[in-house]
C-alpha cells in the first residue's frame, strides 16, 4: 500500500510539472502566435431557425492568408452571413473575421470529426472577380467538391410575444455544391442528380455510369456525390 | 500513530526526489553549443573575416535545428565590441563574411559565437577565439599574444574524422592551379575548406574537435540560469517595462511596435510579473526603425520602456597577455604590404553577392477589410485635423477635451459614439500613434490620404473603436516627437556578406599586374556525400610562402571533420617535385 501511494505521489509530481511546462509554453504560443482580425459581431436574432453551422462553439484552427496558423480558438461558422465568428476568450466578445484573412480553417467537432473549410473563390460568368465564399472541403483531387453550408430564408413569420407583433424571417439549410473541374473553373451544381453530372464531363460519361453501376450510387443524396467524386479522382481523373 | 509518521515521512521525501528530478530534467534538457570557424586567425584592419558558424545540440553533436538566429560579435580586451553581426542559422549552419573596421588597433581580438538559448546556461558556455588583427598604419606593432586560458588538454576523446588532403603536388610555382581532393570520408557532413598562407604566430585556438572535447568536459554545469526563449522562428526582441519614478517593473502593461509602411502594422506583448515581454520580430522588420510604445498608460505615470541589448556581455574581455613574447612582425608587416598592393591594384571582379534566400516576409496588417478612403488634396486646403474630422469625415469627431484632444468614432448605423472611453486606433504612415496632440497640426497639405475603419476592430487580444490611418506625403512620423512612453530603435539586418572569389590568375590580361593573396580558398559549404572523395581547386597567386588547407566541419552524425596539411608556393616555375 505504501508503495503504491508513493507511485501515485510521483505520477502526480511529473504530471504536475508537464502541465507547469505546458502552461508556460502556451503564454510563449500566446506571445508568438500570428494574431486574428475581425471587427465586432452582433448577432441578429430576427430569425426563426439556426443560423450556424455548427450550433456550439467549436475548438478549431485557422490557416491565414499569411501561410500561418492560429490553433484552438473557439468558433463558429455562419451560415447566413457566410462568415467565420470567432469568440475571444479575454473578453468573450464575438468577432466576425476578416474573410480575406482566413484561408482556410478547421473545425474539431465534438464528435472527433474534423472539418475543413476552405476560402475559395467561384468566378462569375461575366469575368469579373467573383465571389469569395468559406465552403467545406467534401472531396480534393483533380476534381474537387466544395459545399457551401448555405443558411437561407425560407419565409417569414409574425410571432406574438408579450401580446407584441414581431416579424421574424424563418431560416434553413440550402446547401451549395460546387465542383472544380480539371480547367480550374468552379461549377455550381443546380441540384444533386445523375444527369446534371453526366453532363458535366460528357467526355467520360461511360466511365462514370459504369463507376456509379459498380458502386451502387443513386446520386440522390450529397454521401453519394462526395462518393462519386472521390472515385472520379481516383478510377476516370487519375492523379499523378 | 509511529507508523503513519513513517509513512507520511516517507511520501514526503519521494515527492520531494521526484519534483527535484522533474526540474533537473527541464533545466538541463537540451543545449546548444556553437563552434565559429574563421578562415585565418591573422588578419589586416580592413580586411574581410569569412566565417562558418556550426550551432550544434549539445548532446548529441548534430546540428541544432532549434536557433534560426546566432550572434557573433568581435571584441579587443577590455573594451566594448567593435563588430555586432545577427546571422541566420539554417540547420544549424550560418556562414557569411563581416568586414573588420579599419580603424582598429593592432592587439589581439576575441569573436564571440552564441545563441539565445546559450545565453541561459550563462556566458562561459558562449563560443570564443582569438584573432590578431594589425592596423594597416601602424609599424611598430608592439602588442602582446595572449596565453592560453586551458593549458590542459581535454580529458574527453570524442571520436573524430580526419579527412585525407590530397593535392596534385606539394611545391608549386606562382598563378599556378592546385587541384585537391577530400578522400576516406564514410559519413555525409558538411565541411568549410580554407587555404591559407601560415601565419607562424603562436595561435590559442582550438580546433573543432578541441572545442567539443572541451565543451564536454563541462558539461555537468549545464545549469539554467535564465529564461531565453529560443529564436527558433526568429529575432526575440526582449525589455521591460519599468516605473520612471519608483524604477519598479510593471506588469500586464502592453507594449506596441510598428514601423514605417503604407499599411498600418502592429505587434504587441504584455510584461508578465518581472516586467518583462518579448516579442517576435520577423523578416519583415530587418533594417527598420521600430516605434516602441505602451497602449494606455495611465495618466499619472511615467512609464519607461528599456530594451535589452542582445549582444550585450556581462563581464568585459580581460584576457592575460604572454608577457616576454612580444608578436614576430614579419609576418603583419608582409600581410600590410599585400593589403597596400592590392588597395593599389584593386582586380575588377563581377561583384557577386551571396543570394539571401528568398525568404517571404508577413507584415503584421492590423486589419484586412474594407476602409474608407480620403484623399483631403481633392479638397479645399484645411489646416489642421479637426478641421478635416468636422468638413470631410462626418463620423470621427477630434474634439478637446480637458486641453487636450481625442478623436471619437461614430457608429455608421446610429451615428453615436462607440465609447467614449475608448479611442479609435490612430496610425501616421504605418506606425501607431499614442497620442493624436502630437499630430493635430496636420493638414491637407501634409497628408495624402486617410483610410477609416468605422467598425470596432479586434486585433488578437486588443480592442480597437474603430482605426484611422494617416499617411502623409514625406514620412510625417519621423519629424514627430515621440511621447514619454515611447522609444524608437533602428532593427539590425541579418547578415549575408559576399562570397569568396576565386580568381583565375590567367584572366588577368597583363602579366606585370601585382596577383597577392594571403587567402587562397575559402568554401564554407562543401557537402561530403557517401561517394567517398570530393574534390575542389584554386589558384596560386604570386605570393611565395607556406599555406595551410584546413579542413573542419561536421557530420551528419555530429562527428567532427578536422585535418590540415600544407603546400608550398615557390617563385621558380617547373620546381621538382619533393
Amino acid at each position: 500500500m505504501k508503495y503504491y501511494i508513493s507511485f501515485s505521489f510521483l505520477l502526480i509530481c511529473i504530471s504536475l510539472n508537464a502541465q507547469n511546462n505546458l502552461s508556460e509554453n502556451s503564454v510563449i504560443d500566446t506571445v508568438f502566435s500570428p494574431k486574428l482580425t475581425g471587427e465586432s459581431f452582433f448577432e441578429n436574432k430576427q430569425y426563426i431557425g439556426e443560423q450556424y453551422f455548427n450550433k456550439d462553439w467549436e475548438k478549431g484552427d485557422v490557416l491565414l492568408s499569411t501561410g500561418e496558423m492560429v490553433y484552438n480558438k473557439r468558433l463558429k461558422y455562419n451560415g447566413l452571413f457566410d462568415e467565420v465568428i470567432w469568440m475571444n476568450n479575454s473578453n468573450f466578445g464575438k468577432y466576425q473575421l476578416d474573410k480575406s484573412s482566413v484561408s482556410d480553417f478547421w473545425l474539431n467537432s465534438t464528435t472527433d470529426k474534423t472539418i475543413h473549410f476552405k476560402h475559395i473563390n467561384i468566378g462569375d460568368s461575366t469575368g469579373g472577380h467573383g465571389t469569395d465564399i468559406f465552403a467545406q472541403v467534401g472531396v480534393e483531387g483533380k476534381v474537387s467538391l466544395y459545399i457551401q453550408r448555405k443558411i437561407s430564408i425560407t419565409g417569414e413569420a409574425n410571432v406574438y410575444i408579450n401580446n407584441s407583433l414581431f416579424y421574424f424571417n424563418n431560416i434553413g439549410e440550402s446547401p451549395l455544391y460546387f465542383i472544380k473541374l480539371t480547367t480550374n473553373h468552379f461549377t455550381k451544381l443546380s441540384r444533386i442528380s445523375r444527369r446534371v453530372l453526366l453532363k458535366l464531363f460528357p467526355e467520360k460519361k461511360k466511365e462514370i455510369v459504369k463507376l456509379m453501376s459498380d458502386n451502387h450510387l443513386n446520386l440522390k443524396n450529397e454521401s453519394d456525390l462526395i462518393k462519386l467524386i472521390g472515385l472520379l479522382n481516383k478510377e476516370v481523373f487519375l492523379e499523378k | 500513530m509511529m507508523i503513519l509518521l513513517k509513512r507520511i515521512v516517507f511520501i514526503l521525501v519521494v515527492q520531494l526526489v521526484a519534483l527535484s528530478c522533474c526540474s533537473i530534467c527541464a533545466q538541463t534538457a537540451v543545449m546548444e553549443v556553437a563552434y565559429l570557424q574563421t578562415d585565418r586567425t591573422v588578419y589586416i584592419a580592413g580586411e574581410s573575416v569569412f566565417y562558418k558558424l556550426y550551432v550544434l545540440d549539445a548532446g548529441t553533436k548534430q546540428r541544432s535545428e532549434r536557433s534560426k538566429v546566432g550572434y557573433v560579435i568581435l571584441r579587443a580586451a577590455n573594451l566594448n565590441s567593435s563588430v555586432k553581426i545577427r546571422v541566420k542559422i539554417d540547420a544549424g549552419i550560418s556562414s557569411g563574411r563581416f568586414i573588420l573596421p579599419d580603424t582598429l588597433t593592432s592587439g589581439v581580438y576575441q569573436i564571440v559565437a552564441f545563441t539565445a538559448d546559450m545565453k541561459n546556461y550563462g556566458e562561459k558556455h558562449f563560443f570564443r577565439k582569438e584573432i590578431v588583427i594589425a592596423n594597416r598604419f601602424d609599424k611598430e606593432l608592439n602588442f602582446k599574444l595572449v596565453s592560453s586560458d586551458t593549458k590542459e588538454s581535454p580529458s574527453t576523446k570524442l571520436p573524430s574524422l580526419q579527412p585525407n588532403i590530397k593535392t596534385n603536388k606539394t611545391v608549386f610555382g606562382v598563378r599556378e592551379k592546385v587541384s585537391v581532393r577530400l578522400s576516406h570520408l564514410n559519413s555525409k557532413g558538411s565541411v568549410a575548406v580554407s587555404v591559407f598562407e601560415d601565419p607562424n604566430i603562436l595561435s590559442t585556438n582550438k580546433s573543432i574537435v578541441e572545442s567539443l572535447n572541451l565543451l564536454e568536459d563541462a558539461s555537468p554545469d549545464k545549469k539554467v540560469l535564465t529564461s531565453y526563449t529560443t529564436e527558433n522562428k526568429g529575432k526575440i526582441l526582449r525589455g521591460s517595462v519599468v516605473d520612471a519614478t519608483t524604477n519598479i517593473n510593471v506588469s500586464n502593461a502592453t507594449v506596441l511596435v510598428s514601423c514605417i509602411d503604407t499599411i498600418p502594422n502592429l505587434q504587441y506583448a504584455f510584461t508578465n510579473s518581472n516586467g518583462m515581454f518579448q516579442m517576435l520580430l520577423n523578416n519583415y522588420y530587418n533594417g527598420k526603425e521600430l516605434f516602441l510604445t505602451i497602449k494606455d498608460m495611465p495618466t499619472n505615470k511615467h512609464w519607461k520602456i528599456k530594451i535589452e541589448d542582445e549582444f550585450a556581455q556581462p563581464d568585459k574581455w580581460s584576457p592575460s597577455f604572454i608577457s616576454e613574447n612580444v608578436v614576430d612582425k614579419e609576418y603583419l608587416l608582409k600581410s600590410q604590404n599585400i593589403v597596400y598592393i592590392n588597395k593599389s591594384y584593386p582586380m575588377k571582379t563581377d561583384s557577386f553577392e551571396k543570394p539571401v534566400s528568398n525568404t517571404k516576409f508577413i507584415c503584421p496588417e492590423l486589419y484586412h477589410c474594407s476602409v474608407s478612403t480620403l484623399y483631403p488634396s481633392l479638397f479645399v486646403p484645411l489646416d489642421s485635423l479637426p478641421e478635416i474630422a468636422v468638413e470631410l469625415l462626418p463620423l470621427v469627431s477630434i474634439n478637446k477635451y480637458n486641453g487636450k484632444y481625442r478623436a471619437q468614432i461614430m457608429n455608421p448605423t446610429t451615428s453615436l459614439v462607440y465609447n467614449y472611453n475608448k479611442e479609435p486606433a490612430i496610425f501616421l504612415d504605418g506606425v501607431f500613434v499614442d497620442d493624436i496632440n502630437n499630430i493635430i497640426s496636420l493638414g491637407s497639405e501634409q497628408i495624402k490620404k486617410i483610410d477609416v475603419v468605422y467598425t470596432e476592430r479586434i486585433f488578437g487580444d486588443l480592442v480597437f473603436q474603430g482605426v484611422i490611418s494617416i499617411i502623409s506625403n514625406s514620412n510625417e512620423i519621423s519629424r514627430t516627437t515621440p511621447a514619454i512612453q515611447s522609444i524608437r530603435l533602428k532593427n539590425d539586418t541579418i547578415n549575408t556578406g559576399k562570397r569568396f572569389e576565386i580568381f583565375n590568375p590567367d584572366s588577368i590580361q597583363n602579366k606585370n599586374f601585382p596577383f597577392f593573396k594571403q587567402l587562397l580558398y575559402w568554401n564554407p559549404d562543401i557537402v561530403i556525400n557517401d561517394t567517398g572523395t570530393t574534390d575542389f581547386e584554386f589558384y596560386t597567386s604570386d605570393n611565395t610562402s607556406d599555406f595551410i588547407i584546413r579542413v573542419e566541419g561536421i557530420s551528419n552524425d555530429g562527428t567532427p571533420y578536422n585535418a590540415s596539411t600544407g603546400i608550398h608556393v615557390n617563385n621558380q616555375i617547373n620546381t621538382p617535385e619533393k
